[in-house]
């Protein structure tokens, strides 16, 4: 797979009279992948943000946005191409919901058409019912803001979304929700994604990889496993003690999947003395890739034939985006080592284990 | 009661005259705002933008509004002669301060993140005065515009002592012939007529309220 670069930053800092408050930044972030920038109030992560868009300008260093250097490009084009979600949602208090979702389009001088078109897509987009497009800022909960904040973020089909501490305001059920729902949306719309958050559990929940900023310095930069495996103590500070449960809570365990496990159809026989990769159970499936439960080695007869009638029925499973820890807990609770992973339509996704969760921090 | 008779019967008597004076007073004390507002607002637009600007030019304003009427009046009659034009020239000055100062307000009183928001999505400064500034700061604007023109009729009455007419005429008039009358047949329709500015203004609002969102 190639890596296709959306935004770049070159030794960028940003000094405002004596405070360096961007030092001398590198960062690629990948097109359709999600970034979040965390760190303690006042690390420069909001300020890192708004370079991009440059709503801040910096001092120097060079940033590129697909490929092209900002300081040469228009500010206001270059901002109406990029979706920008803030904390305060910003919505405009006078106009509908509606003339604020296709508030860029306004800009943009679309066709009025068109608007009202894309203001019904995206108002179903982010899970609001049509009949708000009618209604005022003030009429809608926090939440709902935020999702319209989101939808005209949206509403010029940029490629790049800018979100700052996007779910910062709201309260903690409602911040799972969007969280989720932005989750689910980004697999529809792979955008490039920069998520600025002061929240490790956002971070990881969210994040493909993490930056973590201290004092204008990108201090750690991975995968949410990489970052809890960092060796820095100030990283290591940061996220707490707390952070490998908290982001057990927040991997899915797709991403701990054994998938190199032993399966079978109907009537396969075992030549080797044991299962592939020391397993003990043989995983019978049909021709849909529907595991219909397991034959343990040591009940196989002398003919070695894997077939249903020495099949033991499989435990309950879990689908590939339950959380770790909510994976573990049921492994605890059945007295057993490992569960089934099955996708959505029953399809046999792998097993995941104690031992591969074990293994998540190597 | 027979006071009151007599004096509905002279104003029966001078009516004719009543209603040219009210006419010339109502499109002076017009002509004031309009003329006003028409250069307060833009005033304070710019002095918005710079923050140590609009102090001073609000607090010079402010002095501008302390000097009375009358002198202000007497400072146009070299430059500008008898008549309207130096009682127009001072209804400007007396509106400026109100409509200044709320405009720089109500712009810089427009919410942060919904400046920053509206930027972030490439508004131009112009796309966000118009858009975004202006209809925010519409209400803040029009109660300023709403106390001007209530003041201004009241000025307004001053401009007969430079020859400017309107109701002053009479209340003036009244006032040196020692006549109770006379000046109540001035006052009143001063008192009616900014009442009726108010209100008509007061609906506008209200209408410009509904379009904008704002309450």
């Amino acid at each position: 797979m190639t890596r296709e670069v959306s935004v770049e930053l070159q030794n960028v800092d940003k000094i405002y009279d004596t405070a360096k408050v961007v030092d001398g930044i590198n960062l690629t972030i990948d097109k359709g992948e999600v970034f979040v920038l965390i760190g303690p109030s006042g690390c420069g992560k909001t300020t890192t943000l708004k370079l991009i868009n440059q709503l801040i300008p910096h001092t120097s260093g060079t940033i590129l946005v697909n490929g092209e250097d900002v300081t040469k490009l228009d500010a206001v084009g270059l901002r109406r191409s990029i979706g920008y979600v803030i904390q305060y949602i910003g919505l405009l208090p006078h106009l509908t919901i509606e003339e604020n979702i296709t508030f860029v389009l306004q800009l943009l001088k679309r066709p009025k058409k068109e608007q009202h078109e894309r203001a019904l897509e995206l108002v179903e987009t982010v899970g609001l019912p049509v009949e708000y497009l009618k209604r005022f800022p003030r009429e809608l909960s926090g939440g709902q803001q935020q999702r319209v904040g989101v939808a005209r973020a949206l509403a010029g089909d940029p490629q790049i979304l800018l979100m700052d501490e996007p779910f910062g305001a709201v309260d903690p059920l409602t911040r799972e929700q969007l969280q989720n729902e932005l989750l689910s949306l980004q697999e529809a719309i792979q955008k490039t994604i920069v998520f600025v958050t002061h929240d490790m559990q956002e971070a990881f929940k969210i994040g493909n990889r993490v930056g973590i900023m201290r004092e204008g310095k990108l201090v750690a930069l991975g995968s949410p496993m990489e970052i809890i495996n960092s060796s820095d103590e100030f990283v290591r500070n940061f996220i707490g003690h707390g952070a490998l449960f908290d982001a057990l809570n927040s991997i899915p365990v797709k991403q701990v999947l054994s998938k190199d496990i032993p399966t079978a159809r109907e009537g396969e026989t075992l030549t080797d003395k044991t299962a592939k990769n020391g397993w003990e159970n043989i995983f019978l499936l049909n021709d849909q890739g529907v595991c219909l439960g397991y034959v343990p080695v040591e009940n196989l007869d002398s003919t070695r034939t894997i077939s249903s009638r020495n099949m033991v029925p499989l435990p309950r499973g879990c689908s590939p985006d339950l959380s770790i820890k909510r994976a573990v807990e049921e492994m605890l609770y059945n007295g057993r080592a490992w569960i089934p992973v099955a996708s959505e339509d029953n399809v046999f996704q792998g097993v995941v284990t104690f031992q591969s969760c074990a293994n998540l921090q190597t | 009661m027979e006071a009151i008779i007599e004096f509905f019967q002279y104003f029966w008597e001078i009516r004719a005259n009543v209603l040219v004076m009210a006419g010339r007073h109502a499109w002076m004390s017009l002509a004031g705002v309009f003329l006003g507002t028409l250069t307060a607002v833009p005033m304070g637009i710019f002095v918005s933008r710079k923050p140590k600007l609009s102090s001073y030019t609000i607090d010079i304003a402010g002095m501008l509004y302390t000097i009375p009427s009358l002198a202000v009046l007497g400072f146009f009659l070299p430059f500008l002669g008898l008549g309207w034009a130096p009682a127009i020239a001072a209804l400007i000055i007396y509106s400026w301060l109100p409509v200044l100062r709320n405009t720089c307000t109500g712009i810089t009183g427009v919410d942060a993140s919904i400046i920053e928001a509206a930027k972030g999505m490439g508004a131009t400064p112009f796309q966000m005065l118009v858009r975004v500034e202006l209809p925010l700061a519409m209400p803040i604007i029009m109660a300023a515009i709403r106390t001007v023109t209530v003041l201004t009729v009241g000025i307004t009455t001053m401009a007969s002592l430079v020859g400017a007419g309107g109701m002053g005429e009479l209340i003036f008039q009244g006032i040196s012939m020692m006549d109770n009358g006379m000046i109540l047949a001035g006052t009143i329709p001063v008192s009616l007529m900014a009442l009726f500015f108010d209100q008509v203004l007061g609906l506008l609002e209200r209408k410009l309220q509904n379009i904008t969102g704002v309450a």
